[in-house]
């Protein structure tokens, strides 16, 4: 340790401010985005542990099954034939609170209001179960008032003493004895079991039975019984198990979220890559001095990782700070995600993890350390001669291009090569970055080509002095415009995406919601799929004047490869089959062989998933134990990433034994009002049942709607790599014309006004972002077919369209020529600031 | 003196540089020996290779062929590591564009060789300050090197080149960058400090009339070192 040389280098960078505040904000806003990412997704998932945990209490194991839920005499065989006292009945669903119940149209769309899950459970039930229900709780239950008072509840303090809920079409106001204790549990509501059954309509029914078996060859014995007196379709298994399979369902969303970050740290990287380097050419006559006075490589070597390693520690810091607030708003849109996706919390904190601080604080480091390497070695490795000549550093850097160029190419190969061999999605990503890296090691190649052709082109000694200086100043100007030319490229190509898959979704809604009307009940809306349309109502459609077809259709869930897949069960008029884009399959052989050979058609994520094809078979556990059904078609489905089945009722009828049905379509005969029609039914079936009824137009705007909450995560997370890119160019090029102060006086000395140097300045800023923009339009139509084809298809398993929306491209290249320009404008008012003769004297 | 075994001794020294595609040799054949406590002028026309000697003597750069020896040590056959720690303790230099530290102040400048040698004991940076005030740098201690004259910069080059005592001094042409009565004080200075310290001294100049004031003068040409009698 030799205090005077870390305080001669450190003293450089606090003499730079600007440079040193912006390499600094550069580490900070890469960290700040990783570890918002990762607080919301580990929020997201510990939200989502915590809500089960809560509503799952003590209980080791859970017995689950049966779409009408469990009888409650198997409660009762549990105790009294296997002699089981630690079991407890549960009740739990959704209620909206806050909702107007009047039936839905496109006039009345309503207030949806809020979902609170209800936990009915048996204050009866044996001690570890009461003792859980006191933990919930502020200060204990009072037993007498939660079994005896109607509406009893544990509710949150936020819904006040009494709070009307809505179930479906029941309606009931639940009264306070207690409240809930913890901020973490405001949308959850407790009640006494028999409360719960009413408000579901759930008499005489139970969602699950909690256990707690002993963690021991007992239990496992106790298990085994318990297994052997389950029914068909129900199962015993591990509360925690049961969790992360649950859980692990949004694990695809969540890289997609963690690599989106990682392109932030990645442009970050480049942007400590770029700072180090400058840097060590700024002071490549100070390190020439130390080097002859004795100074040897690994003390200088280690100063500048040194350095590096403090102004890591600072950004990280900031970054950390900066990520908590970013993340208490990413968190948001995620659980929003989450919800609109997967499944629904009724927990939503922000749960800030020290092993979220510490991998985001890691990996700020690792990529500081990694990208001050190269610098680092780049000071203390040239002998000191070299290191005093200005145009050394320069030499070696054009010597290096072709083999700067060559490895490029070389990863690039790499990238497309691990691509066409592997499947996984984390070899995806790999081979994402790969390409992305691969394609920036090319930028210096391609700068030096754009300004050769320029030089052909343009006339004026100034304007070829500008550019011609962009590639004279290699090792300075290559990794800014790399650094902006990967974050543009990222732009482009996550742009090229969304707008691809939204496209797609478009389209694909727009064939399959080909009806005219959509009728559900209205307790669907409100999570409890389990609600069906009164028969009444769908004799009703099908006899009412004006309607010429009606599409019915029962959703059930089955569990195919530990995923949820939606089984639907559909009787189609006509003309809703056309709205089934077949990508499998002859279209008229597959529905011939659908209604009449009990076959069924899946989607294609599903089929992509189990790897199955048009002609395959598919085992589907029915209510009569497993049954295996021919595949004739795979259709187009961007309605599940878990994939949908899709099957002719009558077939779903005898496996399942259900003939109740979810929702209706209907097509109107021609030159009916619709209006009207709507008017008609809401009055004649609405009174049966309180329903919904929406146009096709509704549909695909809510659809659509759900889509770009989706990826407002997304779009946000491509702002902040704009950001982090924005910074480090602004620090980049004001190193870089900073530098420049004398020869700009020299040229000013000359004869050039500040306008005409202003000019000059300008034209190589500007000309640098018109190469990065550029350059980001072919790489970022790469990334977005990697996205579209490999990246998404491996994820969810779906193919999307590729749409490229020219102003896409245009933006990329004018935001890079704006940010380019902008970061010229503080050398420039330095510049005119400063007498040439001072610059002159004080280089 | 020619009884005593000289500290620095070269023997069939060749340099050669790359200019593009073509090869310029600087040296060819290069014999010289430098005694113990000699100041030795060395002259030249730009791009004999003056600068090039230098930096050969002080292990910042490598010949192509022969040996030099600098008190009994062949240093171009050390690693670069040895090379540096070499020039670290055995060698001082003055440059003709002073290259003080910017970021230093003038007394941390002249405490740095110290403090790479390892020499930052109380009575070294006692013997420092006293350097300082003996050139009349003592009230700009705290000042940075931009802050002085060319002269003032000039004479703190001079003592740091100094300061860890080393065996041998280069000085790349200490005068060029002052003015005649500056430049006189820095070579007086050079001359007073190499007579209390017995150190050995070569000085690359331009002038004839800086070099008269040395022990022996030597000119460079035709990639070949040529005594100058007096």
């Amino acid at each position: 340790m030799k205090p005077l040389l870390w305080r001669s280098m450190l003293r450089h960078l606090t003499r730079h401010p600007w440079q040193l505040g912006l390499s600094v904000l550069g580490i900070a806003l890469g960290v700040a985005v990783v570890l918002a990412v990762d607080l919301a997704n580990a929020s997201a998932r510990a939200s989502f542990m915590l809500s089960m945990e809560q509503v799952a209490g003590r209980a080791t194991h859970q017995i689950s099954g049966g779409r009408q839920g469990i009888p409650e005499t198997l409660y009762t065989r549990l105790r009294v034939d296997l002699g089981l006292r630690d079991v407890a009945p549960v009740v739990s669903a959704y209620v909206t609170v806050g909702a107007d119940n009047a039936p839905r149209s496109d006039d009345h769309p309503g207030d949806r209001g809020e979902l609170y899950q209800v936990l009915g459970v048996d204050p009866f039930a044996e001690a570890p179960f009461l003792g859980y229900l006191d933990e919930l709780s502020e200060a204990g239950v009072d037993l007498n008032a939660f079994l005896t008072r109607s509406g009893a509840a544990l509710l949150s303090r936020t819904l006040g003493r009494s709070v009307e809920v809505a179930a479906g079409s029941t309606r009931m106001t639940l009264h306070a004895v207690g409240w809930l204790q913890s901020p973490a549990l405001q949308h959850l509501i407790v009640t006494d079991i028999g409360t719960a059954q009413d408000l579901f309509g759930k008499a005489g029914r139970l969602d699950r039975i909690d256990l707690i078996l002993p963690e021991d060859a007992q239990g496992e014995r106790l298990a085994q019984s318990i297994r052997a007196l389950l029914p068909d379709g129900f199962k015993l298994e591990r509360t925690a198990t049961r969790n992360q399979a649950t859980v692990d369902l949004s694990a695809a969303f969540s890289l997609n979220l963690t690599a989106m970050s990682l392109l932030a740290l990645v442009v970050g990287m480049f942007l400590i890559y770029n700072t180090m380097t400058f840097s060590v050419v700024q002071r490549r006559g100070l390190l020439g001095m130390l080097r002859a006075l004795g100074a040897d490589r690994r003390e200088l070597f280690s100063v500048v990782l040194g350095e590096a390693l403090l102004l890591g520690l600072a950004g990280i810091l900031l970054g950390a700070l900066l990520g908590l607030w970013i993340g208490s708003g990413l968190v948001h849109l995620v659980t929003r995600a989450v919800n609109d996706l997967y499944f629904t919390l009724n927990v939503r904190e922000y749960f800030v993890t020290p092993l979220s601080l510490l991998k985001a604080g890691g990996m700020g480091l690792l990529v500081t350390l990694i990208a001050a390497w190269l610098p680092a070695r780049e000071a203390a490795a040239a002998p000191p001669g070299a290191v005093l000549s200005r145009a050394a550093l320069e030499a070696r850097w054009r010597a290096a291009l072709p083999r700067l160029s060559l490895f490029g190419l070389l990863l690039l190969l790499l990238g497309f090569v691990l691509l066409g061999f592997s499947s996984g999605l984390l070899a995806g990503f790999v081979g994402l970055f790969l390409l992305i890296l691969g394609c920036a090691l090319l930028t210096p190649v391609f700068m030096v080509a754009l300004v050769r052709v320029n030089q052909g082109l343009i006339r004026g000694l100034p304007a070829r002095m500008a550019t011609r200086d962009v590639a004279r100043h290699l090792s300075r100007t290559g990794v800014a415009v790399a650094a902006l030319m990967v974050a543009f490229a990222a732009t482009v190509g996550v742009g090229v995406m969304i707008d691809s898959f939204r496209g797609g979704v478009a389209i694909w809604i727009t064939d399959l919601v080909n009806a005219d009307l959509y009728i559900a009940p209205i307790a669907l809306e409100s999570g409890d799929d389990t609600q069906t349309l009164n028969p009444a109502v769908v004799a009703g459609l099908r006899t009412a004047s004006g309607v010429a077809a009606v599409s019915v259709y029962r959703r059930n869930s089955v569990e195919i490869g530990g995923r949820p897949v939606t089984l639907l069960a559909v009787e189609l008029a006509p003309r809703a089959k056309t709205g089934y884009r077949l990508v499998e399959g002859d279209p008229e052989t597959a529905w011939r062989a659908f209604e009449q050979a009990s076959a069924v058609m899946i989607s294609e994520p599903l089929a992509y998933r189990q790897g199955l094809r048009a002609g395959s078979r598919i085992t589907l556990p029915t209510a009569h134990g497993n049954r295996t059904f021919p595949v004739v078609g795979v259709f187009l489905d961007y309605g599940s990433e878990h994939g949908r089945i899709l099957m002719q009722r009558g077939t779903y009828q005898d496996a399942w034994d259900d003939k109740a049905i979810s929702t209706a379509a209907l097509y109107a005969l021609p030159g009916v009002d619709l209006a009207r029609l709507r008017e008609e039914l809401l009055s004649c079936v609405g009174a049966v049942q309180p329903l919904w009824l929406r146009s096709n137009r509704d549909i695909r705007k809510f659809t659509l709607t759900v889509f770009d909450r989706t990826f407002t995560v997304t779009r946000v997370l491509r702002l902040l790599a704009i950001l982090v890119a924005f910074v480090g160019v602004v620090s980049a090029l004001m190193a870089l014309q900073l530098e420049r102060a004398r020869e700009f006086a020299i040229l000013r000395a000359t004869g050039m006004t500040a306008g005409e140097v202003g000019w000059l300045v300008s034209l190589q800023t500007g000309f640098m972002g018109f190469a990065a923009g550029l350059m980001a339009i072919p790489v970022g139509l790469l990334l977005a077919a990697v996205l579209i084809f490999v990246i998404n298809r491996r994820a969810f398993g779906w193919t999307l369209p590729f749409q490229v929306d020219p102003w896409i491209l245009a933006e990329a290249v004018l935001l890079a020529i704006i940010a380019a320009l902008l970061a010229g404008l503080y050398p420039l008012w330095r510049m005119a600031r400063t007498p040439p003769a001072q610059a002159l004297r004080s280089e | 003196m020619a009884t005593r075994a000289p500290l620095i001794r070269i023997r069939q020294l060749r340099k050669t540089y790359l200019e593009g595609d073509a090869t310029r040799c600087i040296f060819e054949h290069l014999d010289l020996d430098i005694h113990p406590g000699e100041f030795v002028a060395l002259l030249g026309r730009s791009g004999s290779g003056k600068s090039t000697l230098l930096n050969l003597l002080s292990g910042i750069d490598l010949p192509d062929a022969g040996e030099i020896r600098v008190d009994g040590q062949t240093i171009n056959t050390l690693d670069e590591q040895a090379r540096t720690r070499f020039r670290r303790r055995r060698v001082g230099f003055v440059f003709q564009f002073f290259n003080l530290i910017p970021t230093l102040t003038v007394e941390e400048n002249l405490l740095l060789p110290l403090e790479l040698n390892g020499m930052n004991d109380a009575e070294q940076r006692r013997r420092a300050t006293l350097m300082l005030d003996q050139v009349g740098l003592g009230s700009r201690r705290s000042s940075y090197p931009e802050q002085l004259s060319g002269g003032e910069q000039q004479r703190l080059a001079c003592i740091r080149a100094l300061v860890h005592r080393p065996l041998l001094l280069l000085a790349d042409e200490p005068t060029g960058n002052l003015d005649d009565e500056t430049g006189a004080q820095v070579l007086a200075l050079l001359l007073k400090l190499h007579r209390e310290a017995a150190s050995t001294v070569l000085m690359v100049t331009h002038s004839r009339e800086v070099a008269e004031q040395a022990d022996r003068l030597l000119y460079l040409e035709a990639s070949r070192v040529r005594e100058i009698a007096r």
